[in-house]
């Protein structure tokens, strides 16, 4: 038989065989490879076989069918091999996804990355991705997150922008999670406000989707019953896939995405690969939320410990002071009691001695020594009564007006005039008034005990910026001794004045409440002490 | 004449109280414990009692309470070593608190003052 085709020879030329192609060269030498890849596909191979089936050759029928039957084949072993590819992309891609997911520990960090292979080409691929959380109660599905174009232009300008890059997924949703995260929510902040479900509402689509944990394409929206119409109107597409988030048992959220842009139609194997996608995302989305707890848990644990070892300081000092004050107990009763009998006795021996008796002079050096006794006890004791802080808003005037009111009989008996002159509208201080009140007492006593009449003590308050200032100036013109060279003592002056056991606690008293505290000399005309207290107390201790 | 009952585990403050007190015109009754004390109490009449708070393994401020309670009207001076007792809601309820001192002057005057309010308190008033 006469043939079209050149399938009868073993070896053929370019011009008696157009089906082979330049770079299939070696097809031209090979029957064997060039029968099934080429002779099935041409027409004259084909007009050949319908000759010969033709002619009632048993054979020729039978090559007829062969033939069929081996493209058919062929053409099914081509599908599939696409579709092996396609499978082949999908698994590469949602490795690199879990390799992405499984080292973001951040929620922002992780639902970038999930919404980014979503939506990116070189993902899934679709226009926009709505992501809904469950709130902590599990009662309501909330809008979180969108990402997407809102308008064709919009689109336009973000795919122009994505084809300039050649960003991998990972770089993407880093991009996407550190340049646009916050901008997406703003934009999509009206549909996600208004995208709250209750999930209590078992019949709602996402919630079905949930329940039956599986993915739902939901098609011609506009005109299903089942699903929620007022969510319809908000997305202003009618089709568009939700994809349930379940870790374990745990309803995790869902993600709604679709091609409002495109308009292209989703297809069950789109839905199917990106039902893939949602697994390792509700895993990863529930890890961060459990990590974030983790490190909510671990900074009041923190706290605990640091408040802890606070509360066992304070205890420590609390058993000091305690101690301080069985000490301070004990002297009030072992000093103070004999110091009354020998004063006491002595005065009364006093009183009974005649003027001239040797022994007058005897009794008063006892009588004054046990005073001078009594008086240091008395402020030890009250020093060590005040030592433990008792913090309070205080206001600064009422302080010192009610100090004054106990001084000013004293200043007056002994010619001095105490002038106040205090600011109004101080803010409250927080201070221990007792501690505060002893030191301002002290400073006064002090002046009152150097004036000679007549003298005064003006005591003044004033709002500075960031304190209330007291100042107590008196008409004490101190003696070049005291005083360096006029100069100011500095900033937390020592008090200490021999043999002068209350200053030096005042001092220590106001080396704690003060922010500073300056004595110095009022250009002659007397001394000056300011005591500044601060409006906030950062990091004081008060011992 | 006023009669005072001083209330002190130290005899020689007793002593010492006794003699002053007397100087100034009183006439002093002394105890050494809380139970001598109620003892002399239910026993005899008193215008006023000096009430130290530590006693001998009792607690002055105990006493208070009872005496208080039973003769409300009976005026008690707190004259202790210690000032911090100032500030015990149950030492509040005594009718003056002097820390002791060798210069009896401020007890003496609180002893005072305290039985001009009872007299003055205790006096009948005037009609018109």
């Amino acid at each position: 038989m006469e043939t079209e085709c050149c399938w009868t020879k073993d070896v053929v030329t370019a011009a008696e065989c157009p089906q082979v192609t330049a770079h299939e060269a070696d097809l031209y030498d090979s029957l064997e490879s060039r029968l099934p890849a080429k002779c099935l596909e041409c027409p004259r191979f084909a007009r050949d076989l319908e000759r010969l089936s033709r002619k009632q050759e048993p054979v020729g029928r039978a090559l007829v069918i062969l033939s069929a039957e081996v493209r058919r084949q062929k053409n099914q072993l081509s599908i599939m091999v696409g579709s092996l590819d396609s499978r082949n992309l999908e698994i590469q891609f949602l490795h690199e996804i879990g390799g992405v997911l499984q080292t973001s520990l951040g929620l922002d960090e992780v639902l970038s990355v999930a919404l980014t292979a979503i939506t990116a080409g070189k993902g899934f691929g679709m226009n926009r991705a709505f992501l809904l959380l469950s709130d902590k109660e599990r009662r309501y599905l909330k809008g979180y997150l969108g990402v997407g174009p809102r308008n064709y232009q919009e689109a336009w300008e973000i795919w122009a922008e994505i084809g300039k890059t050649d960003y991998t997924l990972k770089e993407m949703a880093k991009h996407f999670h550190d340049a646009k995260l916050s901008a997406e929510k703003d934009k999509f902040r009206d549909i996600l406000e208004q995208l709250t479900i209750p999930m209590t509402d078992q019949d709602h689509i996402l919630n079905r989707a949930l329940n039956e944990r599986r993915a739902i394409l939901v098609q011609d929206a506009y005109h299903d019953p089942a699903v929620d119409q007022r969510m319809v109107r908000i997305l202003g597409v009618d089709t568009f896939l939700i994809l349930p988030l379940l870790s374990r048992n745990r309803r995790i959220g869902v993600i709604i995405a679709d091609n409002c842009i495109t308009r292209k139609p989703i297809t069950p194997q789109d839905m199917h690969s990106m039902e893939t996608l949602t697994f390792p995302v509700a895993f990863a989305i529930e890890r961060a939320s459990l990590y974030e707890r983790l490190h909510e848990d671990l900074r009041k644990l923190t706290t605990a410990n640091e408040k802890l070892k606070e509360q066992q300081e304070l205890i420590v000092r609390m058993e000091k002071l305690a101690l301080l004050g069985k000490i301070t107990s004990g002297i009030a009763h072992s000093i103070r009691n004999p110091l009354m009998i020998i004063g006491g006795f002595a005065r009364s021996l006093l009183k009974n001695t005649p003027a001239g008796d040797p022994n007058r002079e005897s009794l008063q050096i006892i009588l004054a020594e046990a005073r001078t006794l009594e008086n240091t006890l008395t402020e030890a004791l009250a020093y060590a009564d005040s030592i433990l802080p008792a913090m309070d808003q205080w206001d600064v005037n009422q302080l010192v007006v009610n100090v004054s009111q106990e001084v000013r009989k004293i200043a007056e008996g002994n010619g001095v005039a105490l002038v106040l002159d205090l600011a109004p509208d101080l803010p409250v201080i927080s201070m221990d008034y007792r501690q505060m009140a002893y030191c301002i007492k002290k400073i006064i006593s002090n002046s009152l005990k150097d004036l000679s009449p007549p003298g005064e003590i003006r005591v003044a308050t004033r709002l500075e910026r960031d304190c209330v200032l007291v100042e107590i100036r008196d008409t004490v013109v101190p003696a070049a001794a005291e005083i360096g060279a006029g100069a100011p003592f500095s900033e937390h002056a020592d008090l200490h004045v021999p043999g002068d056991m209350d200053l030096s606690f005042c001092r220590v008293i106001l080396e704690n409440y003060c922010k500073s505290f300056t004595v110095e000399e009022d250009e002659g005309k007397g001394r000056r002490y300011a005591l500044r207290l601060p409006l906030k107390k950062e990091g004081v201790d008060h011992e | 004449m006023s009669r005072i009952l001083v209330v002190d585990d130290e005899s020689s403050i007793r002593l010492l109280y006794s003699h002053e007190l007397a100087d100034e015109g009183y006439e002093v009754v002394t105890s050494a414990s809380a139970a001598d004390a109620v003892d002399k109490l239910r026993k005899d009449e008193f215008d006023l009692i000096l009430l130290d708070i530590k006693l001998k393994n009792e607690s002055g401020l105990d006493l208070l309470q009872r005496i208080v309670k039973e003769r409300h009207n009976l005026p008690v001076i707190i004259c202790t070593a210690y000032s911090c007792y100032k500030d015990d809601f149950s030492a509040w309820l005594a009718d003056g608190y002097v820390v002791k001192s060798s210069d009896l002057t401020e007890l003496k005057e609180e002893i005072r003052r305290v039985l001009d309010k009872r007299v003055s308190r205790n006096s009948p008033k005037k009609t018109q």
